[in-house]
This record gives structure tokens, C-alpha cells and sequence, in this order.
């Protein structure tokens, strides 16, 4: 991946996050049922999109720094 | 021995060693003002990751998490949402910010909007409004520590001398040492607070419900409206949507512009170092999963306590945990009151004299310090002043903070990617934004909707730097040309 779609990758994630843990990207996912791990299904959806940001980001680091030792 | 006794006995070995650290970490940093504020610009990545979780989950997260779960439902996991969504740009603007810094030599925010923007009403209008967010923000964290250690002690130590005997300890480590101090101590709180939010978010459900499926199936049954989004206000109302949405926009925008916070940005021995903290911060953000546990095991608890902020406190001295361990769990909620209190007081008093005064007068490098040193003596104990005393009218400022915060992200947005915006743009896009914040703070009844106030502060913001930057004439083309490549050259730099 180019610095240049990483850093593309960046921005739609970044928007993409904030509408699935806002009004109306939410509502879908506003559910209780089913648990997962005993927690209710919304705890996991936000949870899940907090990792995300964690996996996207050493991605985006990957392709724009590799392995220098900037 | 009683057992409250041995309470005490646990949260003073935990203060003692606090201040040990504290004072052992000073030792290693150069007598300067870019050492007393910027740790000489050497923290790793150890240091980095912790100052920046441990001062992000302040006494507010531990305590007033379990609260908002436990009263308000699933409104609490705003908090969740907004903490990576607000690092995760930082992971550009950092890395640009602390190489602006060093080619010029910044250690606060409103230097490098200067070195952009030169204008002297700049800073200190970003030194008025630290103060004015920063101040509430530590009478909070005081108050937290004051209320866990008059809890756990059956009221034998009150609440004005547990935040005495926590904040002396802070006061005295941020004196001797500066942010040296606040980083190493900020580390050991860190490790201290995950750990025990993570055994006792863990333990209660099963000691009380036999597991955390259990217990949400029982609060679905009895309580169903406090699992789905967006949950409760705080007077047990359904809260809205657009409340639940723009506290966390307001939040993301706001998170990174807290001085405290952005200023470390300064402290990293490199970018690398930065951007590692970014791409970690969110295993830390993971320990509010815990801390709700923590609350929702209170709702269908036969007892209540008197403030749903108590609600950790009150669980751990009711399910018959030993002296030793309820000891350790209140140092756990005081390493997250005095990691974020002690960052805030150090900044705050950073930004007062190289902002407020930086500007007008001529201050050799130790007169700073000095004058820093009393400054951290005044925060500190205006703030434990208000903490005793009456606080009605502190909540208004205290809500007011994050829309007031939020109103620098415009200028610092400008002065790194926008190269037309103008000094009177920013500033007057500045002042306008934060007085309708206040405002709406303020008239709470007057706001169009039910969105939170920085929402309308930052639409003023934008729309009045925009304007005023487009109707007056450019910035000079060297001077926005120097400081566009000093982020070139400061980059080339941390390459050698």
C-alpha cells in the first residue's frame, strides 16, 4: 500500500468510525441480544471498533514507515 | 488494629511509594525550562503510553464511570467511543507538532499557534481559557480523592484532609521534579489502576451474580432501558440522541487539545515514539469495559449509596473483601485522581508563564522556572480551595470545559494544514467560539437543540476564521513558507 491510500485508508476510517458509534450508524447495532462474553451486543460493537482503530492504524504505520527506524 | 485503620495504613505505603517515584525520576533532567516542561524531549515509549492513558482516565473515568453506568446506562459508553476516535488523528498531528517544536523550540501549544499567528493577545487568550478549564478540572480530581479516602475510612480522615494528603504528595513531586515526575509516577499509577479495574470489574459480578452474563440478564429483565443506547440523563430521563452524538464529537475534537495532553506531544524522544503511543492507546482505552462492570453491578444491588459517583467505594466495603484489598482498590482510584490532576497542574501553570507572561516579559530560563515552581503552589491550592468550599458554582465551569477546550482544535488545524488562514481569523474565530460555548453553558434553555454547546462554539469558530481569514489579506508568503518548512526540515532532522 502507497503512503498516499494509507493515508486515504486513514480518512475513511476515521468517518467511517464515528457514524457506527453515532446517530444513525448506531441504531442497527443498539441491540442487547445476543451476548457475547456475557456483555450486552452494543458493549461488543463499540468495543470492537476501538480495536479496530488499533489494527487500522499499524496498518496505515506498516505502509507509510515500514520498518525505518525514523 | 480496626479496620479502617488498615485502610488508611494501605493508602499511605501506596502515597509514600508514589513520592518515591516521583522524586527519583527529577534526578535524571537537565535544570531547564524544556526539562521542567518537556522532559528534555526523551520520554520512550513506556513513559509515553502510560502519561498519555493514565492522565486521559482521570479520577472522572474510575469513579464517575462506575456512576454513570450505574445510574445513567449505557449513556456511560460515550466515554468508550470517543477516547481512540479522538487519539487516532494524533497519530499525523503529533509527529508535526513535536517537529515544529523542535526546530523552533516550543513546549506549549500556543507557542507554535504564535510562531504562525504572531500576535500577543493569541496566547494569552489560550492561557485564559487553560486556566478557566484546567482550574474545575483539578477541584474534580481533589474532590475524588477526598471522597475515596473519607469513604473507606468511615469518615475518620474527611474528605478536606484526604485531598490535602494526596495533593501535598502531588504538589511536592510536580515541585521537585516537573514532567519528569508526572511521567514516571504516571506510569507506576497506570499499571496500578488497570490492574485493579480489571480484577474488581471482574470479581463483583461473579461474587454477587455468579458472572457477568448473569448479571446482565438480570438487569435486562429488571432494568432494560439502561442497556440500550442512549441511555439515561441523569435524572433517570431517556437522554437523546443528539445529546449522546455531539457529547462525543465535541469529545474526539476537544481530547487532544487539553494542554496536558497535547503538550506531550513535546516530551516524545521521537516520532516513531509517538506514533507507537497512538497505536497502543487503544488497549488502554479497553479498561473502561471493567469500570462499567464495576457499575452496573450496583443496579440491582438491595442497597444504594447516597451519590451514584460512590458507587465503587460503596461496592467494595459491602461484599466483605479483606482490610489489605479495599486498601489497595481506593490507591487504584487515587493513581487515576492524582495521575490526571498532577499532569494538569504542571501544565497549567507551564502555560501561565510561558503564554500569559512569555510574551510581554523578558524571563531568564531559571526566573521561569522559579515562577512556574510558585505557580503550581497557586493552582494547587486555589483549586483545593474551591475543593473544600462550596461548589455550586463550579459545575458550570466544569461543563463548560470541554466546550471551551475544543475551540483550539480550528487554530491548530489552520496553523499545520491551512497556509491563507490569518492571525485575525483564528483569533477572533477563537474568542467568538468560546464565548458562545459559555453562552450555552450558560442559557442551557436557549440552544437550538439538544446538541452539546461546543457544537455551537465550534460552528462560530470555523465559519468566523474562515470568513475573516478569506476577507483580509494573506499571510506574508516567507513566513508561511518558513514555518511549512521547519515541519520539512524538523522532519529531516529526526531522521539523523
Amino acid at each position: 500500500m502507497s503512503r498516499r491510500n494509507a493515508r486515504i485508508l486513514g480518512v475513511v476510517f476515521f468517518l467511517a468510525n464515528v457514524v457506527a458509534v453515532t446517530w444513525p450508524g448506531l441504531v442497527p447495532f443498539n441491540r442487547v441480544r445476543p451476548f457475547v462474553l456475557g456483555l450486552p451486543f452494543v458493549m461488543v460493537w463499540l468495543t470492537i471498533w476501538v480495536l479496530a482503530a488499533m489494527i487500522v492504524l499499524l496498518v496505515i504505520d506498516r505502509a507509510e514507515h515500514g520498518d525505518s527506524e525514523d | 488494629m480496626e479496620r479502617w485503620q488498615v485502610i488508611a495504613l494501605v493508602i499511605a505505603a501506596y502515597l509514600a511509594l508514589t513520592l518515591t517515584v516521583g522524586l527519583l525520576a527529577g534526578r535524571r533532567q537537565s535544570a531547564s525550562v524544556t526539562g521542567y516542561v518537556a522532559g528534555d524531549r526523551d520520554f520512550g515509549l513506556l513513559v509515553m503510553y502510560f502519561v498519555t492513558g493514565a492522565s486521559v482516565f482521570s479520577a472522572f473515568a474510575f469513579l464517575g464511570g462506575p456512576g454513570w453506568a450505574y445510574n445513567r446506562g449505557a449513556a456511560a459508553f460515550y466515554i468508550l467511543s470517543y477516547g481512540a476516535l479522538g487519539m487516532f488523528p494524533f497519530y499525523w498531528v503529533g509527529p508535526r507538532i513535536a517537529r515544529v517544536g523542535r526546530r523552533f523550540g516550543y513546549v506549549t501549544q500556543a507557542q507554535m499557534l504564535r510562531g504562525r499567528f504572531p500576535s500577543k493577545a493569541l496566547p494569552v487568550v489560550v492561557a485564559v481559557i487553560t486556566l478557566l478549564a484546567s482550574v474545575p478540572y483539578v477541584t474534580l480530581q481533589m474532590q475524588g480523592a477526598g471522597i475515596v479516602i473519607e469513604a473507606v475510612t468511615d469518615g475518620h480522615i474527611p474528605l478536606a484532609w484526604g485531598a490535602a494528603i494526596a495533593y501535598g504528595v502531588v504538589i511536592w513531586y510536580v515541585l521537585q521534579a516537573g514532567v519528569m515526575a508526572v511521567g514516571w509516577t504516571n506510569t507506576f499509577q497506570g499499571i496500578f489502576m488497570l490492574v485493579m479495574a480489571w480484577t474488581l470489574g471482574l470479581y463483583l459480578p461473579f461474587s454477587i451474580y455468579g458472572g457477568v452474563g448473569p448479571m446482565f440478564e438480570g438487569i435486562l429483565a429488571e432494568r432494560p432501558e439502561l442497556l440500550t443506547l442512549p441511555g439515561l440523563t441523569a435524572s433517570g430521563e431517556p437522554w437523546t440522541w443528539a445529546g449522546y452524538s455531539s457529547a462525543i464529537l465535541v469529545s474526539v475534537i476537544g481530547l487532544m487539545m487539553w494542554p496536558h495532553l497535547f503538550m506531550k506531544a513535546f516530551t516524545a524522544r521521537s516520532d516513531r515514539v509517538l506514533r507507537r503511543t497512538v497505536i497502543l492507546f487503544p488497549t488502554f482505552q479497553l479498561f473502561l469495559i471493567p469500570v462499567y462492570l464495576i457499575g452496573f453491578s450496583g443496579v440491582l444491588f438491595p442497597e444504594s449509596p447516597a451519590d451514584p459517583d460512590f458507587i465503587l467505594p460503596f461496592m467494595v466495603l459491602r461484599t466483605g473483601l479483606p482490610a489489605i484489598i479495599v486498601g489497595l482498590f481506593c490507591a487504584g482510584a487515587l493513581s487515576a485522581s492524582m495521575s490526571t490532576g498532577d499532569t494538569v497542574i504542571h501544565s497549567a501553570a507551564s502555560v501561565l508563564v510561558e503564554d500569559g507572561l512569555g510574551p510581554f516579559i523578558e524571563l531568564t530560563d531559571a526566573a521561569q522556572r522559579r515562577i512556574m515552581r510558585l505557580l503550581v503552589l497557586v493552582i494547587g491550592g486555589v483549586s483545593y480551595w474551591l475543593a473544600i468550599s462550596d461548589t455550586g458554582s463550579l459545575v458550570s465551569l466544569l461543563l463548560g470545559a470541554y466546550g471551551m477546550i475544543c475551540q483550539l482544535a480550528p487554530p491548530v488545524v489552520a496553523a499545520l494544514y491551512w497556509k491563507r488562514a490569518t492571525t485575525a481569523g483564528v483569533l477572533w474565530g477563537l474568542v467568538l467560539g468560546t464565548a458562545t460555548a459559555m453562552f450555552f453553558v450558560e442559557y442551557p434553555d436557549l440552544r437550538p437543540s439538544d446538541m452539546h454547546e461546543g457544537i455551537y462554539g465550534l460552528l462560530v469558530n470555523v465559519s468566523v476564521l474562515v470568513g475573516v481569514s478569506l476577507l483580509g489579506r494573506a499571510q506574508d508568503e516567507a513566513h508561511v513558507a518558513t514555518f511549512f518548512e521547519a515541519e520539512r526540515a524538523g522532519a529531516t532532522r529526526a531522521h539523523e
